[in-house]
């Protein structure tokens, strides 16, 4: 019974969290001047990881989808398959894994720091609320550089399928490009935009929840990075499997 | 490029260390117990959606030629050979690397690691080995138990959801799983193992004093994006050699 009640009081936490987040990222003074900063910190910090942790799967599809394409003789359509791949699914997931691995734990450890030191309390005695100039910000930076992140390792991901299929898989080029253009269309990069934001804006919400939600020492710092990692990429996973769910639905 | 030639000297000594001399049994089942029991109930909930998510977009793209009936092939070759092996590395690098590496880094910030040296206990022997020995017996474990899963879970995707026939599913696993994907899967899950596991030992162990309590959080944090990007560039490599 009591571990009920303790899930419902975290639930209820957590919305009226969400809720505070939103109003105030809706209603004036914004701290434009800090949410750049903030992005600017972010692309920095994730272009590299980001990249790299991309640019293999491209590889990887190919390789394993020539296998099983030349089966069938169908070898000229594995473009077709890796964009789609590529572009709705593994370019926005993994892209967003590596924002939440890579800023998602640093913004929460940013704020987890602020609190433990009194710094968020030291701001709302100076009447600044903290939410407005602490949470929002990283909020809506990880809303924003998550997708421009995607376009980067979208054409990172389809180059490095390129190599593995034309010069190393004995793909025709001509095939090649002539697939991803007829098969892959607007609605599949956007979609991968779209969902991008989604998981951009959740990492900034739960790393500032978490972050915000600090008790005591520096472990519980560490503890609070740590747990917007692993809940970020389970969140992640359970949200890409329902959008693609009501995307198939739809006839997307 | 220095940090590169350190870690270098790590891992071999760490290498060095585990191979000559076994730990401690107790420490290491502790240790083991740790990593990986702990890490089931995360591993089984991403393995679930994961499966369930091959599916649903592999079926997408089938459609759009017709080929759905290859489902089961395409969801049983690419999640044992490739996506849950990465997908439990993952975790576990965001999991077990970062604990290590936080343990590691507060052990050396609060000078325990000084200690032993004092003491003579040699701390990559004491400290380092019995981790490495729990993860790399851990994690193809993990893996075995997330290919099972995952398999699981993309059958359940593919019949239940979609609707498409058990019986060709079954037979396209059948013809195109075979046993050296599985072994394939479970060695990539040591190979990843050994790497999360020194890297997230090396970041920690690399924590100075004077950084304080941030030096614990910039360890976890570096413990978790090397870790991954590590193993995805290593999948990749692995999977040349093997199939390419």
């Amino acid at each position: 019974m009591n571990s009920v009640l303790r899930a419902l009081a975290n639930v209820g936490e957590v919305t009226v969290f969400f809720a505070d987040v939103v109003r105030t990222a809706l209603t004036r003074p914004r701290y434009v001047g800090e949410t750049l900063r903030i992005m600017w910190v972010l692309v920095l910090r994730c272009i590299i990881p980001v990249g790299l942790a991309v640019a293999p799967v491209g590889a990887v599809i190919a390789l394993q989808g020539l296998d099983i394409f030349r089966l069938f003789g169908l070898d000229r359509m594995l473009s077709s398959l890796l964009g789609s791949a590529i572009f709705r699914e593994y370019s926005p997931a993994l892209a967003s894994v590596m924002v939440a691995a890579q800023a998602g734990s640093s913004i929460a450890a940013r704020i987890g720091t602020m609190r433990v030191r009194g710094q968020i309390d030291a701001l709302a005695v100076m009447s600044v609320d903290p939410m407005r100039y602490v949470v929002v910000p990283g909020v809506i930076a990880c809303a924003i550089v998550t997708p421009l992140l995607n376009v980067l390792t979208n054409i990172l991901g389809v180059a490095s399928g390129w190599l593995f299929a034309v010069p190393l898989g004995g793909v025709d080029h001509g095939a090649f490009v002539e697939h991803l253009a007829a098969q892959i269309t607007p609605a599949d990069l956007w979609i991968g935009q779209g969902k991008c934001v989604l998981f951009g804006t959740s990492v900034g919400l739960i790393a500032g929840f978490l972050g915000m939600r600090v008790k005591g020492g520096a472990e519980a710092v560490g503890q609070a990075a740590n747990d917007t990692v692993t809940q970020t990429i389970v969140m992640i996973l359970l949200v890409d499997y329902v959008v693609s769910m009501a995307f198939l639905g739809a006839g997307l | 490029m220095s940090t590169v030639g350190e870690f270098a000297r790590f891992a071999w000594r760490s290498l060095v260390c585990q191979f000559t001399q076994l730990p401690p049994f107790e420490t290491w089942v502790r240790q083991t117990y740790q990593a990986g029991v702990g890490s089931i109930a995360l591993l089984t909930v991403l393995i679930v959606f994961a499966g369930l998510n091959l599916s649903v977009q592999s079926y997408a793209t089938f459609e759009r030629f017709g080929g759905q009936d290859f489902l089961g092939m395409f969801a049983g070759v690419g999640g044992v050979r490739e996506l849950y092996p990465v997908m439990a590395a993952i975790v576990c690098g965001a999991r077990i690397g970062a604990n290590l590496a936080a343990a590691l880094a507060n052990m050396k910030i609060s000078e325990q690691v000084e200690a032993l040296e004092v003491m003579s206990v040699d701390p990559m022997r004491h400290l380092v080995a019995p981790r490495l020995w729990a993860v790399v017996l851990a994690l193809p474990l993990l893996c075995g138990y997330a290919n099972v899963i995952g398999i699981g879970a993309s059958y359940f995707g593919a019949v239940h959801l979609l609707g498409l026939d058990a019986g060709t599913f079954n037979s396209q696993i059948e013809q195109f799983v075979r046993l050296q994907d599985l072994l394939v899967g479970v060695g990539k899950g040591l190979v990843f193992g050994w790497i999360v596991a020194v890297i997230a030992c090396f970041h920690g162990y690399r924590a100075a004093k004077r950084d304080g309590a941030e030096g614990v959080g910039i360890a976890t944090n570096r413990a978790i994006v090397h870790g991954a990007v590590v193993c995805i560039c290593l999948n990749l490599a692995m999977s040349w050699v093997l199939y390419g």
